[in-house]
């Protein structure tokens, strides 16, 4: 490539700091550059144009106001004086669209956004390869680099009795849902699924453990009121579509310099056509991560539908089809979570996400009691076998901890979060502590919050470590409860919690929509770019700035960790963890916390 | 021009994300859309095309600086 003399021109009364940013990325590629300083009459410009002989010339401007006189008149005279076909014409800045560089006659038009790479490629002659056709994003193991080992001896000691006491408990139980799931593991094989092949030993077994619902869609092909089939016309066009979108998505990166936290966003409007259409945005946008959502009375059903399916209101129906297309539409790069942590399908959701090729769940046996409506021996036995299957298929899960939006506080939320950690560690799984990063019940009483959203969180996650190492995935989404519906403030406390998230160097976020506070309908897809650019544009500004620690972090991280520690020995002092859950050590009636009756009654004696 | 739209101070925002090939084919479509519903005064206020399609605001002028602004005759209504 020969050395190029450039001449830089802010055609400009002043600004000029995007030439000179173009003048060191050339002058570091070595070239010769000369920068004319702002503010020079056109006819002077075209005369230095001359006496320099340059290759190049760059002009940049930035006042829309008159510019296209102002560019055409510049044009006339280099034709005038005889120059314009020998010299390389590029223009760009603010005021600059590339179809009004086009029409003007200049070889180039750089419009807001351009960068030095850019403008160096066409100093240069060569093909502009943008960066983010350059990335290549790779799936992230989460777990890795963690040991899993206490920090605090007390707290570990007391984990430990408790995971005893649970797994002596359940020894010998068992409950549809183990049941089902067990069916699922052993009669139904995802790869003669796939091939059509009959399945029918599996059906026979499985619809024995179903509810009426299940019961009437296996026996009397009889739907879910509020869900239909797709057409078969609507199926090759979603093909096409996803197809098309492959074939042209690029992937970017939101962490600028930092390599976490990972960021995933959520999907579930019912229909899975539309939530492919929300996750090849998601991922277009930089999401590293996708979790599916299906409908609340998923929760309550004993047993899964089949076929491809529809759903009119939020949640996407769990059906192997409904997984098996949305995992197919995902880009390899992309994280696939689907929950498992409440309900009466909590092991057979993770043996069919796994089966079908899952990244990731969620579990967490005292939220899906206390917040999430499962009766707390049902969920524990349910539980202790999702765990195990999440094990198994090599499933990472997340312990949410929701239970803190009812008015749980943090320290007996994360002691229930700590025991599903615990009971995960001894079956051999990877579960990953999810702390809220929220404007919870708990905060707004008690002010911790009055001044800043920082402190207490950061005091959470300061907590955590203090008791384990094990990874961290604030969510779920970060910014609980202090989004409006206000899409710029929506946003701007997403990228906010967010960047908080950064700065404490967690593994990953979730993050909302900038509908996040608005109830009318599905969230629409601008509101999840919204929110992607926001972060995105929060962990540029923030960079690797660590956060540092203050007196008052200190103040509520100690207050945490000796709240879990006494939590947890007050059930050790009860020797019986589901009854913990009833009697509501773990978050009571004035809490918010009301242990769930969904699947009372149904757990039996092997 | 109805009355409603003589509140407006100055413009309308449209904001929306079109499944699309190119950024320039969402620009187009966009104005050519806000053209149909009878805005004459159309610009691109900002635009992001990805595989997908374009993340696209797109603004029509109802009173530009230095027109009769409508709003002020709203004090002359009965």
């Amino acid at each position: 490539m020969s050395r190029k003399k450039v001449l830089l021109v802010p055609l400009d009364p002043v600004h000029d700091v995007g030439l000179k940013m173009i003048r060191r990325g050339l002058d570091d590629a070595g070239h010769e550059t000369i920068l004319l300083p702002p503010d020079i009459p056109v006819h002077e410009i075209v005369q230095e144009i001359v006496k320099q002989r340059a290759d190049t010339v760059l002009v940049s401007r930035t006042l829309g106001y008159g510019v296209a006189e102002l560019l055409a008149n510049f044009v006339d005279l280099l034709d005038v004086v005889g120059v314009r076909s020998r010299i390389n014409l590029g223009i760009g800045g603010m005021a600059i669209r590339p179809e009004l560089a086009a029409e003007l006659g200049f070889d180039a038009g750089f419009g807001p956004g351009t960068t030095v790479e850019e403008a160096l490629a066409f100093v240069e002659g060569r093909e502009y390869v943008e960066a983010s056709q350059k990335i290549v994003k790779n799936k992230k193991e989460m777990a890795e680099g963690y040991s899993y080992s206490y920090r605090h001896e007390g707290i570990q000691a007391k984990l430990n009795l408790i995971v005893d006491m649970i797994l002596n408990w359940a020894a010998n139980k068992t409950s549809p849902g183990v049941q089902r799931a067990a069916i699922r593991e052993e009669l139904w094989d995802v790869n003669r699924w796939r091939n059509y092949e009959s399945m029918t030993d599996f059906y026979n077994e499985y619809k024995l453990y179903c509810d009426d619902l299940g019961k009437n869609y296996y026996e009397k092909g009889i739907l879910h009121p509020k869900t239909r089939r797709f057409t078969k016309e609507e199926i090759i066009s979603s093909e096409e579509y996803v197809r098309r979108t492959q074939e042209v998505i690029k992937i970017p990166k939101l962490q600028h310099n930092r390599t976490k936290p990972l960021v995933f966003n959520q999907y579930g409007t019912g229909c899975p056509f539309m939530d492919i259409g929300h996750i090849k945005v998601s991922e277009a946008w930089g999401a590293d991560g996708v979790v599916h959502f299906d409908p609340s009375w998923g929760a309550r059903s004993e047993g899964f539908l089949d076929g491809f399916l529809t759903h009119q209101e939020d949640g996407t129906v769990i059906t192997p089809a409904n997984l098996n297309r949305i995992k197919r539409a995902l880009e390899k790069s992309t994280l696939w979570q689907v929950r498992a942590h409440r309900g009466l399908n909590t092991p057979e959701t993770i043996v069919l996400a796994g089966k079908i090729g899952a990244d990731l769940t969620k579990i967490n046996i005292a939220y899906g009691c206390l917040g999430a409506g499962t009766d707390p021996a049902r969920m524990t036995v349910d539980g202790i076998w999702a765990i195990r299957y999440a094990a198994k298929y090599n499933l990472p899960f997340d312990v949410v901890t929701n239970e803190e939006l009812c008015g749980v506080p943090a320290y007996k939320a994360f002691a229930g979060m700590l025991i599903t950690t615990a009971l995960g560690i001894r079956l051999g799984g990877k579960p990953i502590l999810q702390p809220l990063f929220c404007k919870s019940p708990e905060v707004m009483v008690g002010g911790q919050m009055k001044d800043n959203y920082v402190e207490f969180n950061a005091a959470k996650i300061m907590a955590l470590r203090q008791i384990i190492d094990a990874p961290i995935w604030p969510g779920a989404p970060v910014g609980f409860l202090t989004q409006t519906e206000d899409r710029v403030q929506s946003s701007a406390s997403t990228a906010f919690h967010a960047s908080l998230a950064a700065m404490l160097g967690v593994d990953a976020v979730t993050i909302a929509s900038s509908d996040e506070a608005y109830s009318g309908g599905p969230i629409s897809v601008p509101s999840k770019i919204d929110t992607l650019r926001a972060v995105g544009e929060g962990f540029r500004f923030f960079g690797q700035t660590p956060l540092a620690s203050t007196p008052q972090m200190e103040v509520w991280r100690d207050t945490i960790v000796s709240g879990i520690d006494s939590v947890l020995a007050k059930i050790v002092e009860r020797d019986d963890f589901v009854q913990s859950l009833y009697e509501g050590i773990l978050g009571n009636r004035e809490d918010g916390a009301y242990p769930g009756r969904n699947g009372k009654d149904t757990v039996t004696t092997i | 021009m109805p009355k409603i739209l003589d509140r407006i101070m100055d413009a309308i925002d449209f904001e929306t994300f079109l499944v699309c090939n190119s950024d320039e084919e969402g620009r187009k479509l966009i104005v050519q859309l806000i053209k149909e519903w009878g805005f004459k005064d159309v610009d691109i206020v900002f635009s992001q095309h990805q595989g997908p399609g374009s993340r696209i605001r797109a603004r029509a002028y109802v009173h530009r600086s230095g027109d009769v602004y409508g709003w002020l005759e709203l004090g002359n209504e009965e």
